[in-house]
Order: structure tokens, then sequence, then C-alpha cells
């Protein structure tokens, strides 16, 4: 395997031709070119902890749910909703076509005023959340990774899109048009 | 639990991630000793989950017997998870994916010791 450039790295975005790290530029010769995708390079990445993250909700949720259902039902409920978004997100950014990042951008949003509202709520009305949820006291439970995810997420999608819209648009140029 | 087992398991994703950093800066693609000690965490994994589920009973609250088999199950899919995921994608985002499953098999492993020795 040939060295890779360092395209992997957000700091290193401008310099390259505008393709995402999947695209290795190094070589003329090089016709394997790879259209950005967000299941690809770094979104691999973000693909394994979103599904992490899907099947831990899911599970987590599963066993509020047919356990001790009647203990919190509001929180349990949004436990089960977060794994539905997770899984979304998880298929939308590995599959990585249109409509399917469409998706993803959308459970992604869903997901950061989630943890958000949720987050909020549980700080301020302790009593309505008598057990955790992956969202509640913004993810803390989680290392707060619910909480950075989804910003790390769409930046990602947001990035993806400009580097496929640079390279379909003049792929001579695409060095100018990005950053 | 078995408390060697655990430790074996620590010290091999331990080992597993070392490779995986060391790979990750080496820009450096899935290789025989990373799939070899994936493979023997799995091995591993396997013998925790025969030996969980025999033990399991033992664990009186229902919901966190429930919560104890779950976690058994769920260890077992990270590594080759992230082994697939490596070997699909040719860039070094690989081993970082790779250096991720191990710091997880390890939480989880350190979480099926906590739900034991708190219910054993």
């Amino acid at each position: 395997m040939a060295e890779q450039p360092d395209t992997g790295q957000s700091n290193t975005g401008q310099s390259n031709t505008g393709q995402s790290n999947t695209g290795q530029s190094n070589t003329e010769q090089q016709t394997t070119e790879q259209p950005p995708h967000t299941g690809h390079g770094f979104g691999r990445v973000l693909v394994a902890v979103y599904g992490l993250l899907a099947l831990a909700a899911t599970g987590r949720s599963i066993l509020q749910i047919t356990e001790y259902f009647d203990r919190a039902p509001v929180p349990y409920l949004l436990s089960a909703l977060a794994a539905v978004i997770y899984i979304v997100a998880t298929i939308g950014l590995a599959r990585g076509d249109r409509t399917s990042v469409r998706l993803a951008t959308i459970a992604l949003t869903v997901e950061l005023v989630g943890v958000l509202v949720v987050g909020a709520i549980s700080y301020a009305a302790r009593s309505a959340f008598p057990d955790k949820t992956v969202w509640s006291h913004f993810g803390q439970g989680y290392g707060y990774v619910p909480l950075v995810l989804p910003l790390v997420g769409l930046w990602w999608i947001h990035r993806t899109n400009r580097a496929s819209e640079a390279a379909s648009r003049e792929p001579a140029a695409a060095a100018e048009s990005e950053s | 639990m078995l408390q060697p087992l655990t430790v074996v398991v620590l010290v091999a994703t331990g080992l597993l991630a070392i490779l995986a950093a060391h790979h990750l800066l080496r820009r450096r693609l899935v290789d025989d000793p990373i799939v070899l000690t994936g493979a023997a965490i799995e091995v591993a994994l396997l013998v925790q989950l025969v030996v969980g589920l025999a033990n399991a009973s033992a664990i009186a609250d229902g919901a966190e017997r429930a919560t104890f088999i779950a976690y058994l199950f769920t260890v077992l899919v990270v590594i080759p998870v992230t082994v697939v995921i490596a070997i699909k994608e040719k860039t070094q985002w690989a081993m970082a994916v790779v250096l991720g499953g191990a710091v997880v098999v390890a939480i989880l492993v350190a979480r099926l010791q906590q739900v034991w020795s708190l219910h054993g």
C-alpha cells in the first residue's frame, strides 16, 4: 500500500484537491479516485461510533422498557427514540447516497436538539428524570459523546457535501473552490 | 467472575490498542498481528460468555442479570465489526477504528466485572 497523503486531517483540508480523505491525489496516474463519501475515511470512525451508540441505546431501552418501564416512562421512551435516531444516523452515514445523507442530517439535527433540550431539562427538573437516558445531563454518562458527536457528524456531512459539489462542478478548479 | 480471564482480555485489548496506535502513526493498514490479536480477544470473550452465562443466576436482581447478559453478548460484536471496517478502509482511519474498538472492549469488560462484583 502506498503512503497516503495526510488528507484525513481536517487541518490539511484546504491544501488538497477538495476531495474528502478517500481521495488519493498525490500521483497523477492514479485513476481510482473515489468520490467523497460520508462513510469512507474519517466517516468510518463516525459510522463505528454511531453503530456502537445505536447498539448501546437499543440494548438499554429494550431493557428499560421490558424490565421496569413504570419506573420512568418518559426517559425510557426518550432512550428508545435516541436508539432509533442512532440507527438512522449509522445507516445514513454508512450508505452515503443523497437520500441517506439527507436522512442522516435530519437524524443528527434531531439528536443535537434532543441532547440540548433533554440535557437542560434534566438539570432544571431533576424529578422528571429519575433514571438516566443517553441524553440526560448532556450525555454525561457517556463521556459527553452524545453532545459532541452530532456536531462532528454535521461538520463531516457539510465537508463531504462541499467536497463532492466542488468535485462535480469542475474537478480542475476544485482546489480553488475548497476553503 | 473469572478475574484472570478479565485480566487476559484487558492485557490483550491493551496490546491491540498499542498495535493499532503504532500502525496509525506509521500509516500502515491491517496486517496479521492486528487480526490475530483481535481473534485472540474474541476467543477469550467467547470463554467469558460461556462462564458468564453459566454463573449469571448468581445475580439475584433480574434487571442487573439482564444487563450482565446483554453486556456479555454486546462485547462480542465490537472486534469483528471494527476489523471488517478496518479491512475495507484504505486510509489511516482504519487503525483509528481498531484503536477505538479495543478501548470500547476494555471498557465493556471492566463494566462486566463491575456489575458482577456489585452483585455476585
